[in-house]
């Protein structure tokens, strides 16, 4: 194996911290200044600003090492990531939905993440009505807020592209988004009312 | 089970004939150990990951008759009634079958296990990369040949590797047992049970830390001594064996001798 491919495990010692920065999968020590690894994979070392020409006269920029390839634990919700989540339960002022997805990967094991009436949409907030934005079995795309409280993660659909992305009116069909705030079953013609992401452009 | 009419019930039982029935002469220094092993020297090893599809990481380990097996879930959800928190959690759980122990059903006297394992690994773990949520950690003795609790927390280290949980470092574990004016590494359930005190050590080998250090009975203190050392000795060698396993390498059944002079 060459240098820059070498097989780590947690603990291994990747280099002093005066010489790398700790990248994914590795952590510095300050009893020490060495980088650990804290992952088992590849080490890997990235050049500062690689692209950068004019890189090598910072001296200051150390490459960064990291450990990736092996499995790593199933992705879970930060604030900011994007989610794709069913609704489970409409209430009044909140409903509460199932985190599927994180970005583009979906989760090993279930999370759940709450709606608060507040943020369903950006604007007349005051005016939102629970029951008309969404309805159980919904899939949304949201953005986490915060890690919420104990039970699940605050979601917020207050962005265009945000809302509801597919839904079954109740005829069973899958419905056809016709504005940002109304779908239409294909079968019966019915309206029914949503908070509807703007999906693609 | 009808023909068998009067006899005594048919479950099968190892026939504990060896338990406490010889009496072994532990003070003699000529005489090796019932395995034929040398005072300071550990059983065979041998570490495997992967062992539980179901699990997001396992790890099966074996020291002679001990034989553990460990499956990592998580990180997922913390329990409804729990506090919130910004760091992760560690939820530990060592349970035994019911066939571990050559006397049936007498391994789940084992209560304090699951609370020496948490702390043993908790120090190890970077809880603060999975925020809010839990690790479980089931541990299954499956096969109960003393030094039962080491075993199955460097089986746990290797598990929680495999399950991609960031850590410090690898958690070793190795025990001593006092007996008579010997100190006896990695002891088997027979020399545990004549033991007049006994030393756990759970240490980090790269980082050099100790992360738990549990022990019973009377020691004096050049004998506590004595025992981290042999038992840091044998910790930075079961390391070797688990870094092996962990690599792919293969760590098939590698005789351990950790003579410590």
């Amino acid at each position: 194996m060459g240098k820059d491919s070498q097989w780590v495990t947690p603990g291994e010692v990747l280099g002093k911290a005066s010489k790398f920065k700790a990248g994914r999968g590795a952590y510095v020590s300050p009893d020490n200044l060495t980088v650990y690894a804290s992952l088992t994979g590849l080490r890997r070392i990235l050049s500062p600003f690689p692209t950068h020409p004019t890189s090598w006269k910072f001296e200051f920029l150390r490459p960064t090492v990291e450990v990736t390839g092996h499995k790593a634990h199933g992705a879970i919700p930060e604030p900011g990531s994007i989610v794709i989540a069913r609704v489970t339960k409409v209430m009044a002022r909140m409903a509460s939905a199932d985190i599927m997805c994180l970005g583009t990967k979906s989760v090993r094991e279930k999370f759940t993440g709450i709606i608060r009436l507040q943020d369903v949409r950006a604007t007349e907030i005051d005016k939102v009505d629970m029951h008309m934005s969404f309805h159980p079995g919904d899939i949304v795309r949201a953005i986490v807020l915060s890690l919420g409280d104990a039970r699940a993660y605050y979601l917020s659909t207050a962005k265009n592209e945000l809302g509801v992305i597919s839904a079954q009116s109740t005829a069973g069909a899958t419905m056809v988004p016709i504005s940002w705030t109304e779908m239409q079953c294909p079968l019966t013609g019915q309206i029914e009312h949503r908070k509807v992401a703007k999906v693609g452009q | 089970m009808a023909g068998k009419g009067g006899a005594t019930p048919s479950t099968y039982s190892p026939s504990p004939t060896t338990q406490k029935t010889k009496s072994l002469s532990f003070g003699n220094d000529d005489v090796l150990r019932p395995d034929d092993r040398e005072w300071h020297q550990c059983r065979p090893a041998f570490f495997q990951i992967g062992v539980v599809a179901a699990a997001a990481g396992s790890a099966y380990a074996d020291f002679g008759s001990t034989k553990v097996i460990v499956s990592v879930f998580g990180p997922r959800e913390s329990k409804k009634a729990m506090m919130y928190s910004d760091i992760g959690r560690l939820n530990c759980n060592v349970s035994y079958t019911t066939f571990a122990t050559p006397v049936r059903g007498q391994g789940s006297d084992h209560k304090e296990f699951s609370s020496m394992l948490h702390k043993a690994l908790e120090g190890a773990i970077i809880l603060e990369t999975f925020p809010k949520t839990t690790v479980d950690v089931f541990a299954l003795v499956l096969e109960s040949g003393g030094s039962d609790l080491p075993v199955v927390i460097s089986c746990a280290s290797l598990a929680l590797a495999d399950a991609g949980i960031m850590m410090y470092d690898l958690v070793t574990s190795v025990s001593v047992s006092f007996l008579g004016k010997n100190l006896v590494l990695d002891p088997t359930l027979e020399e545990e049970s004549y033991q007049d005190g006994s030393l756990i050590l759970t240490w980090m080998p790269s980082r050099n830390k100790v992360t738990q250090l549990t022990i019973t009975g009377e020691w004096s203190t050049p004998k506590i001594n004595e025992g981290m050392k042999i038992c840091m000795d044998a910790c930075s060698k079961f390391s070797q064996i688990m870094k092996s396993c962990l690599k792919g390498l293969d760590s098939a059944l590698e005789e351990e001798d950790s003579n410590v002079d």
